[in-house]
């Protein structure tokens, strides 16, 4: 009765929640939680949906180009292609280490970078590089002609017969 | 009436230029102490700096001025920088050329590109050397341990200004350092290969990363670093301004200003000879204070400490202008005898063997070539929390304001250290690293 009315609100009662602390709690989430948003679309905005560069998806000839034991490595694309017998595979020519491109070499492959060495399927035989190197998938498009997707790794191994 | 009408306009008229010049600067060239106090405090320019500045700040061979250094070639680099925007355009099929039209047509183009090449070598050094000489100071002790981190990242800002400006020639060299950088960025967890991505915009380097790189390096990243630098600034003046060895302020502990004048030889508890020489400095009594006195923290004291504050103005401000003199000096020295180095253009193809990085970054590199998660990813990040937290951690307030005080042996050991290996480190990746990353002798 004595107590003046306008401090009702903000009374600290102890334990009990009050209106006016439960709206701040809200205003400060809301707050908080639109600045996450606009972070997070921040981040959505500058990660681009589509490349302007080389596609990662690509055409590469028609599997007569590539008679059986070679080892052709297309630079500008970065993947050597290996074709034995009737089995066709994409090797990448990324470096794991750090980005150069290896080339091909006697033995499989090595990188003029930092010395990293791989052999004929890309595993790891020296120099720092951590793993080996990824397999692209390789498809016969309707048209006849192969297709490697620098997007699907596929296991070691695992090659296409044409 | 006649006289009336004439003088009016005449008045005005002659009046006109002091009129003017007396409404932008409200003093004149001050001859006495309120007219020094009033030229640094009423002026926009000035009013960062305070009233008056402790003589400790002002001696070369504490600070060595090189948080100034590091701001000036900053500045440097602002205005050459806005230059070279003029004839640069961030396109793979341009760029290159423009670096060749710098070189030969554009009138002090090679000048121009010299002097930024160099002040951003300049400035990574020095923003380097300044950090050293806050540490073995001692000053990022409580109050100062937030500037000191606000120091890291303006050191982390100025080696990703300067990563970024390295791609923009788009000749060989830019190429496969920024090919191998992003590279060494993918070896974070879980975060890795997405941060290498939304950095080159797409997974190599080429127009996407060149025109990223260029935004980040002409405008975000020169927006974030004066905001942290004034930050930087603010924060020297609210921290009590430079820091400075207890001694220097001995006066003020414990003792009533009513009791000061009483003290005139060392009293027992300051046993060392600077206390003493403080203890016979006058000391200011019964002065008046406005809003300024009242305001509490860790600020310099005012009244019972003894005085050894000079005017900043004409003290300070020649001191700065000595530095900047002396820093535009040397950068022009510079970049009148050696030519920022080019390169091939672009080849996709061939890396150059071996791919070095700028010699900031080669002692990343070198420890690179023996793990690339840990001399790229894990080391650096352990380095850089481990600055970020040294002043929570290391909080004695002993051997503060002086260079390689005996209370710090430990400190200044483990982070003279850190200094040495990197540098050694950043020795072999530079002149003891050839073809394939094998070891060379350089002789």
């Amino acid at each position: 009765m004595t107590k003046d009315p306008k401090n009702r609100a903000t009374e600290d009662t102890g334990n009990g929640m009050t209106r006016r602390r439960m709206l701040s709690w809200f205003s400060g989430f809301g707050l908080f939680g639109s600045l996450i948003i606009t972070a997070l679309s921040n981040l959505i905005f500058i990660k681009p949906r589509a490349t302007y560069g080389q596609p990662n998806r690509f055409s590469i000839g028609k599997p007569e180009d590539f008679p059986s034991g070679a080892r052709v490595s297309l630079d500008t694309r970065r993947v050597c292609v290996v074709r034995d017998g009737d089995k066709i595979a994409a090797i990448s020519t990324t470096c794991t280490h750090l980005g150069c491109i290896v080339s091909v070499s006697e033995t499989g492959f090595s990188c003029p970078c930092h010395g990293s060495r791989y052999d004929q399927d890309g595993n790891v035989t020296g120099g720092p590089a951590p793993k080996a190197l990824p397999w692209f998938d390789v498809r016969l498009a309707p048209n006849g002609e192969l297709e490697i997707d620098k997007d699907t790794e596929i296991e070691q191994g695992s090659y296409l017969r044409v | 009436m006649n006289t009336q009408m004439k003088s009016g306009p005449w008045k005005t008229l002659v009046g006109l230029p002091q009129n003017v010049w007396g409404s932008i600067f409200r003093n004149p060239l001050p001859s006495s102490d309120l007219g020094r106090a009033s030229t640094s405090f009423t002026n926009f320019f000035l009013h960062l700096h305070p009233v008056k500045v402790h003589r400790n700040s002002l001696r070369a061979t504490y600070t060595l001025g090189l948080g100034l250094i590091s701001f000036f070639l900053f500045f440097i680099l602002v205005v050459t920088g806005i230059l070279l925007m003029f004839y640069y355009v961030p396109s793979t099929t341009q760029a290159y050329d423009r670096m060749l039209d710098l070189r030969g047509t554009v009138a002090f183009g090679i000048f121009l590109r010299n002097m930024h090449r160099w002040s951003a070598h300049g400035m990574v050094a020095a923003v380097f050397l300044h950090m050293c000489r806050v540490f073995l100071t001692g000053s990022y002790k409580p109050p100062r341990e937030f500037n000191w981190v606000l120091g890291v990242l303006l050191l982390l800002v100025t080696l990703f200004m300067s990563f970024t400006g390295y791609l923009l020639p788009w000749d060989q060299l830019a190429f496969w350092a920024i090919t191998v950088g992003t590279s060494i960025a993918s070896y974070a967890p879980l975060i890795g290969k997405q941060v290498k991505f939304i950095l080159l915009g797409d997974t190599t380097v080429g127009q996407e990363a060149l025109l990223r790189f260029y935004v980040l390096h002409v405008a975000v990243l020169p927006a974030v670093l004066p905001l942290l630098a004034a930050l930087h600034f603010w924060r020297i003046r609210k921290d009590g301004g430079l820091s400075r060895p207890a001694e220097e302020d001995a006066l003020s502990a414990d003792m009533p200003a009513a009791q000061v004048e009483i003290v005139k030889g060392p009293p027992v508890v300051m046993a060392t000879s600077a206390a003493a020489a403080a203890a016979a400095e006058p000391v200011l009594q019964k002065r008046h204070y406005g809003i300024q006195g009242l305001v509490r923290g860790p600020f310099t004291k005012i009244g019972n400490v003894p005085d050894r504050s000079v005017f900043a103005w004409p003290n300070l401000f020649m001191a700065e202008l000595v530095v900047f003199l002396i820093t535009v000096a040397g950068v022009l020295t510079v970049s009148l005898f050696f030519n920022a180095p080019l390169e091939e253009p672009v080849n996709v193809m061939h890396p150059p063997n071996p791919a070095k990085a700028p010699w900031y970054f080669l002692g990343l590199q070198e420890q690179v070539s023996y793990s690339a998660f840990w001399g790229g990813v894990g080391i650096p990040t352990v380095e850089v929390l481990l600055l970020l937290i040294v002043p929570y951690i290391d909080r004695k307030i002993a051997g503060v304001g002086r260079w390689f005080a005996r209370e710090r042996l430990l400190a200044n050991f483990l982070f003279l250290s850190f200094v040495i290996v990197n540098v050694i480190l950043i020795i072999i990746g530079t002149f003891f690293r050839g073809p394939n990353w094998e070891f060379v002798s350089p002789w």
